[in-house]
């Protein structure tokens, strides 16, 4: 029996009512919002003569124009390794104090292009994140400061070095305090140069911030073991996982090494049938619960209930004493089992910032015997040291006037803080303030000083997320600007002589050793990543038992904040590609809103796109959402900057000051909160959900472990059918030597949404704004289609990643008028941009709806007003991928150039293609290894033997289309 | 409009013959004022790159009183192509070749006889002697006149004299066409309506002809020869000094771009020449200035392609073996550098329908099997560049 997916709510309550195939489809072109002109399509006589005139001298200017003069500028004196059109790659790390990559940055004539992940790090393993992948355009953000600042003017780094210079020593001749205040810092160097910047002026006190703390985590092993850390997560060795209110998949401490690690034990090829299975209690559907195999909602405030719920069915199975606690409102027991049963290879982790909650994942997990197998703590985690009551402790020093000097790198407390108010007061107290911010932020604003600080692709650092794994950063470009690195400015300001590199350099001779350092630092440089040889692991830690309780949870209407997989916590809100990457569960973009759970809209009558007031005051549109837990509602955070840029400013609210404060603990989710309508108001909102509507057909297939232990076909019976009704009188296509394929896992995609940005970074896809997407023109040459099935409070979540699927019988080849796409000898639909002539007709003929159409010129137009109408913002186009022009389709070329490299490459080394050394965008940055890429003609590689599962399949087969890319149906490991 | 265009296409063409013809008659002042001596004295000009006659060391040794020093048979030997010498193990020219920084002498396309010459005119201390100037005078005239035509390759003029014709003729029809028109609805002069009706359907035909021709290269710049910031000639340095193209153009077997070289592959050499045989020292100045001064020398691009295609030298040069000639014309011929093909997608096209691949040379092409069947049935006898997929829209536009 085929399941019944949809899409929108709308579409849920049409199939509720019986009617299987939805009759009125919207439209592919709407006509809300158009100009009454548009609607009508009226042009009068005289608008002809004037367009004919007009057109007329145009052309007769155009062609009488001399030919463009080109200049060909070549060096003085070329670099050995520079050599025009040829990109080089350096090994480097992005880390922004919150999440870590290990990255190789891609240049083309000097300078960044594009990030990809590096296969050498034994953490990110080359996955990156869409934050990790849009990263590079920040390098070319406008909003960037060129100059420092005093007092709002620009100044110069003689001035800022002697002034400030002379501020430290007057206040530490006078003893006054001055704080630091620095996101985590995880850099080895940075820190051991902080500290002699504070030995040199010990009146200076350092403080760790972290916009979302993980505080609890590191309290409660410090009670638990007597050390502070957060342990190492190893979720590859983790057969079972049960989380709470954790996203390990999207945001959570680091997605990408959990993403890796946690997918290389759900892959069911070659005839392997072992999976883990993954549990997740949760307030919101995130990305992780949306993929995890069994999903519950809970509210916040009843977490630590079921939690105790789930230590007291284990601590009995282990002759442990329980506690009393009120009846979980869940089921627990399948967990408990499971758990059970794999005792030392399992893991409980929870998201949530509170001391009690930790204390009892931390005794589950000592229950379970998971210390020093799936957890470490002899090698921790090194993110996240942000230490909430030191901060609070200096925000209520500025008030008191305590404080006389401030500096600030890498945080906007001003934005951020959950106390911002209290801080921006503060700040106005203190004498001395300085902010390292690379741009004029809400708190760099009201600072005295602004020494910007390098982009990360500017700068040299080091970093080690996890105890004894180092990594380098390098520059990949020169400064763009006049800026300085902020180690740069410490140690100009401490008396230390040369410049960081140099430092730098110094110090990993301390851990490379003096002997043969030149090779071995020039090798470190190479594979971006430094192992420290592992110490001895045999950790036996002793865990000393704390008191656990739960309390009864609320009644009241429990907020949950949340940080988006594009957004984050708001530092890249200038980011146009970050603005408009649709949210993997709400296909929102361009704002924030309040999830509100479908019940709950029936009752209060909310309707999409409804504006509500939030504790009274805050306006926020609503959007009903399948899945959030009764009692709840959720915000995402990182909205509402009002000095992030012209891209980013004032777009959604700022949710900050909503977080729940309790113990001293800041936390995402609890707060209680009213919520009530702002009657006849509303607010629009750009979903991408709509408009791709499949009408009910097995489009994301789906079975049971069991199922598929059984009958490999299980979900996948449609395929046999289709394959026996696909004859036809044509012989097939056969290709010599190359046939481009691609095989997508469903099993393996959590829908992070990565692909779609390397795609968009790849092929200079550009950014068309709120407008432009509600009106479904998109741009993006791959999206992620979700769908929901069966139950609305609680669905199943489908994540399918649709782009061009390069069909052999393509329906778009055969009814263009001028042949601008038709087929290539390797099977590559492709388009000829410059052929184009813009009737459309590929793109209602597609099936799959992966057709674009450029509505508008969107380079260079002041209405679309983001990277690619800035001359910096232009520098982050790849030279080897043409911008369209208005007026044309493209699509998916299956990156193409990236092919065309690959090919000449094995020429010119006289050899054949090898498989896996050719791939696109999104496989190769893939965290999960869902999308494969590879020559179908080559009989070893990893795509043909995808091909020959049993769970293949080709989106909309039915229709003989024949594509090149394939599916493998998603495998839950459930029981019926 | 259309006529507007041509108009003043045919304008632009008027000024750049203007200014070529400008240049040709300041060459053949030029080359007439040195012209007026021996066959000797020209071909020396090549030698006084790198010798002077009595004036000391330059990049080579000083000339004076060769003949004495040396043997006439090695002399015109070494002359010819000095580096065979060298490799033959002869000891005297290893020596000359070490004694000189090892900088190889180029070989010079120069008979035994017009060696002798050139010795005789360095014997004479750098004179011509008075006997040979009225015996040699109309013969170089003619011949200082041919090199100035070739100073742009015959089939660039040509190419664009026809243009010019086609202009014209436009015009005349277009004229023709009016004048009939006018004659058969008011004036009526003639009263055999169908001379009107041939000379307007000729004057249709052919003008519209004209004008696709013309439309068609719109955009193209077939003869492009613009001027470049420093007068490099081609013609001395590939030409008669013999320099490797892949010498200065380094990268066009590794990248898309052939490069244009760095100022300082210029000075590898212009370190020590320092004065050009028809510029003098005033060209060279500019490329040790830009080297001294640290300012690159801003080159104008001759050869465009447009936005939406993708060219990658790599593999034509280094893959396909494609000789650099074959696009960019006789380079060595060239002073300044003139686009001989107008570099059209049908021009591109035609070449890779019948350009062969090194299917047999290149292990990537094994995984074509199919192909490699066929060859062996004899089914096709060459894999031309299309059968490899050469006529595809993304193998270019992407």
């Amino acid at each position: 029996m085929e399941k019944k997916y949809w899409q929108s709510i709308e579409e849920y309550k049409e199939q509720k009512k019986g009617t299987d195939v939805q009759k009125d489809p919207l439209p592919e072109f709407s006509v809300e919002g158009l100009d009454e002109s548009e609607i009508k399509g009226k042009s009068s006589r005289r608008d002809f003569l004037k367009m004919l005139g007009f057109s007329v001298s145009a052309v007769a200017l155009v062609s009488s124009c001399q030919t463009p003069v080109r200049k060909a500028i070549p060096f003085l004196t070329q670099p050995e390794e520079l050599v025009p059109g040829i990109p080089n790659f350096y090994a480097s790390t992005f880390f922004d104090g919150n999440d870590y990559c290990s990255i190789l940055v891609k240049t083309r004539e000097n300078r960044p292009i594009k990030i990809e992940g590096n296969d050498m790090s034994p953490l990110s393993r080359g996955g990156t994140s869409a934050r990790v992948q849009a990263s590079v355009l920040n390098l070319y953000d406008d909003a960037r400061l060129k100059n420092p600042y005093k007092d709002g003017a620009e100044t110069d780094w003689a001035t800022i070095d002697k002034e400030v210079k002379e501020q430290l020593e007057a206040l530490g001749l006078s003893g006054r305090k001055v704080v630091l205040i620095t996101s985590t810092v995880i850099s080895p160097t940075t820190k051991k140069l902080i500290n002699e910047f504070t030995a040199k002026y010990p009146n200076v006190e350092w403080v760790t911030y972290d916009t979302i703390s993980y505080e609890a985590i590191r309290k409660a092993h410090e009670l638990n073991f007597g050390k502070a850390v957060i342990p190492d997560y190893n979720f590859e060795k983790a057969k079972v996982v049960v989380g709470f209110n954790a996203d390990y998949m999207g945001t959570w401490l680091d997605p990408v090494s959990f993403t890796k690690q946690f997918s290389k034990n759900r892959k069911i090829l070659k005839g392997n049938t072992e999976m883990s299975r993954l549990y997740q209690y949760e307030s919101r559907l995130s990305l992780t619960g949306s993929n995890t195999d069994y999903r519950y909602g809970i509210k916040p405030s009843d977490e630590a209930t079921v939690l105790l719920n789930l230590y007291n069915e284990i601590a009995k199975a282990t002759g442990m004493s329980t506690y009393n606690v009120n009846s979980s409102p869940v089921d627990i027991s399948k967990a408990a089992l499971d758990l059970l049963e794999n005792k030392g290879s399992s893991l409980v982790v929870s998201g949530t910032n509170n001391l009690n909650i930790q204390l009892i994942v931390n005794a589950i997990n000592n229950a379970l015997e998971n210390y020093g197998t799936t957890l470490c703590i002899g090698n921790p985690i090194n993110l996240k040291q942000g230490n909430e009551s030191a901060m609070a402790q200096v925000v209520s020093e500025m008030n008191n006037g305590k404080v006389d000097g401030l500096l600030l790198y890498n945080v906007n407390p001003v934005y951020d803080y959950y106390n911002a108010k209290s801080f921006a007061e503060g700040l106005k107290k203190v004498g001395f303030t300085l902010s390292f911010a690379d741009t004029k932020d809400e708190t760099a604003e009201l600072c005295q000083y602004i020494a910007p600080d390098h982009n990360y692709l500017e700068s040299w650092n080091d970093a080690e997320p996890v105890k004894g794994e180092l990594s380098i950063v390098q520059p990949a470009i020169r400064p763009i600007f006049n800026t300085r690195q902020f180690q740069d400015s410490l140690m100009k300001w401490t008396g230390i002589s040369g410049d960081f590199s140099d430092y730098l350099e110094n110090n990993w001779k301390g851990i490379l050793g003096e002997d043969g350092f030149a090779s071995a630092w020039n090798n470190v440089k190479h594979n971006g990543v430094y192992s420290l040889p592992k110490e001895d692991m045999q950790e036996s830690p002793v865990f000393n038992e704390q008191k656990l309780s739960a309390a009864a949870g609320g009644d009241g209407l429990e907020l949950v904040l949340y940080e988006k997989i594009a957004m984050g916590t708001g530092k890249y809100a200038n980011n146009p590609w970050l603005l408009e990457m649709p949210d993997p569960i709400t296909t929102a973009t361009w704002d924030n809103y309040v999830c509100v759970p479908v019940k709950y809209a029936e009752q209060e009558g909310l309707k999409h796109e409804d504006v509500v007031k939030i504790n009274g005051e805050l306006e926020l549109p609503v959007l009903v959402q399948p899945g959030q837990p009764d009692g709840t509602i959720s915000i995402a955070l990182g909205y509402g900057r009002t000095a992030a840029g012209k891209a980013g400013n004032d777009v959604g609210k700022n949710v900050f000051y909503l977080m729940n404060v309790s113990n001293g603990y800041a936390d995402v989710a609890g707060a209680e909160v009213t919520l009530e309508k702002v009657a006849g108001k509303t607010y629009e909102l750009a979903l991408t959900q709509m408009h791709h509507t499949m009408e009910g057909r097995p489009i994301a297939r789906e079975t049971t472990l069991q199922e598929y232990i059984k009958n490999p076909y299980s979900g996948n019976e449609e395929h046999l059918k289709d394959e026996k009704n696909n004859v036809t009188l044509y012989t097939k296509v056969d290709y010599d030597g190359i046939q481009w394929g691609m095989t997508i896992d469903l099993t393996s995609c959590t829908g992070c949404g990565n692909c779609i940005i390397a795609c968009q970074a790849e092929n200079n896809v550009p950014v068309i704004g709120k407008d432009q997407v509600r009106r479904r023109r998109i741009m993006h040459w791959m999206r992620i289609d979700r769908y929901f099935s069966d139950n609305i409070d609680n669905p199943k979540v489908y994540h399918m990643p649709v782009m061009c699927q390069h069909c052999d019988n393509a329906p778009c080849e055969n009814v263009c008028p001028v042949a601008a796409t038709n087929h290539s000898d390797e099977g590559l639909n492709q388009m000829a941009y410059n052929r184009c002539i813009g009737t459309r007709y590929c793109i209602n003929n597609c099936p799959y709806k992966v057709r674009r159409f450029n509505w508008y010129e969107f380079v260079n137009n002041n209405n679309f007003d983001y990277n690619m109408n800035s001359e910096l913002g232009k520098l982050v186009l790849n030279p080897d991928v043409i911008v369209r022009q208005r007026g044309v389709v493209e699509k998916c070329s299956l990156c193409v150039q990236r092919l065309q490299a690959k090919k000449l490459e094995a020429k010119r080394e006289n050899r054949p293609l090898r498989d896996g050394e050719v791939q696109t965008a999104c496989s190769q940055s893939c965290p999960t290894d869902a999308i494969q890429f590879g020559n179908l003609k080559d009989e070893k590689s990893v795509v043909v033997s995808n091909n020959k599962e049993e769970r293949m399949y080709h989106l909309m087969e039915q229709l003989h289309t024949l594509p090149s890319t394939s599916y493998l149906t998603k495998i839950v490991n459930k029981e019926a | 409009m259309i006529l507007s265009v041509s108009v003043v296409k045919n304008h632009l063409r008027y000024k750049r013959f203007l200014l070529l013809s400008g240049i040709f008659t300041l060459l053949l002042f030029s080359q007439i004022s040195f012209g007026q001596s021996a066959e000797a004295e020209t071909n020396f000009a090549v030698c006084k790159a790198c010798h002077t006659i009595g004036g000391g060391q330059l990049v080579g040794p000083d000339l004076q009183g060769i003949t004495e020093r040396r043997d006439e048979a090695w002399i015109i030997k070494f002359v010819q192509n000095s580096q065979a010498l060298i490799e033959a193990g002869d000891a005297v020219a290893i020596q000359v070749f070490e004694e000189n920084s090892k900088i190889p002498m180029p070989p010079n396309n120069l008979t035994d006889d017009q060696v002798r010459d050139i010795l005789l005119y360095i014997e004479n201390g750098g004179k011509v002697a008075a006997s040979e100037v009225v015996e040699v005078e109309t013969e170089e005239t003619v011949a200082s006149q041919e090199t100035v035509q070739a100073e742009t390759p015959a089939e660039a003029v040509s190419g664009r004299k026809d243009m010019r014709n086609m202009q014209i003729t436009f015009v005349v029809l277009l004229i023709l066409m009016l004048i009939s028109l006018f004659d058969l609805f008011v004036t009526k002069i003639l009263k055999e309506k169908w001379i009107h009706y041939i000379i307007i359907l000729t004057a249709l035909y052919i003008g519209g002809e004209v004008l696709f021709v013309e439309a068609t290269s719109l955009g193209r710049q077939q003869y492009y020869q613009p001027d470049q910031p420093v007068w490099f000639s081609h013609k001395v340095h590939a030409g008669q000094n013999q320099i490797d193209c892949m010498y200065c153009h380094f990268t066009a077997d590794k990248s898309m771009h052939a490069g244009i070289p760095p100022v300082a592959v210029c000075m590898n050499c212009h370190n020590q020449v320092k004065s050009g045989k028809i510029t003098g020292e005033s060209e060279i100045a500019k490329v040790t200035e830009a080297y001294a001064n640290k300012k690159p020398i801003e080159w104008i691009k001759v050869h465009n392609v447009p936005d939406h295609v993708y060219f990658n030298h790599a593999q034509h040069v280094e893959v396909g073996k494609v000789d650099c000639e074959e696009c960019h014309g006789a380079v060595e011929e060239m002073d300044e550098i003139v686009q001989v093909e107008d570099l059209s997608m049908g021009w591109c096209i035609d070449c890779h329908r019948t350009k062969e691949v090194q299917f047999a040379n290149n292990k990537f092409y094994e995984q074509y099997t199919r192909m490699h069947e066929k060859l062996i049935s004899g089914e096709k006898v060459k894999v031309t560049v299309a059968d490899m997929g050469g006529e595809d829209c993304q193998r270019c536009h992407y």
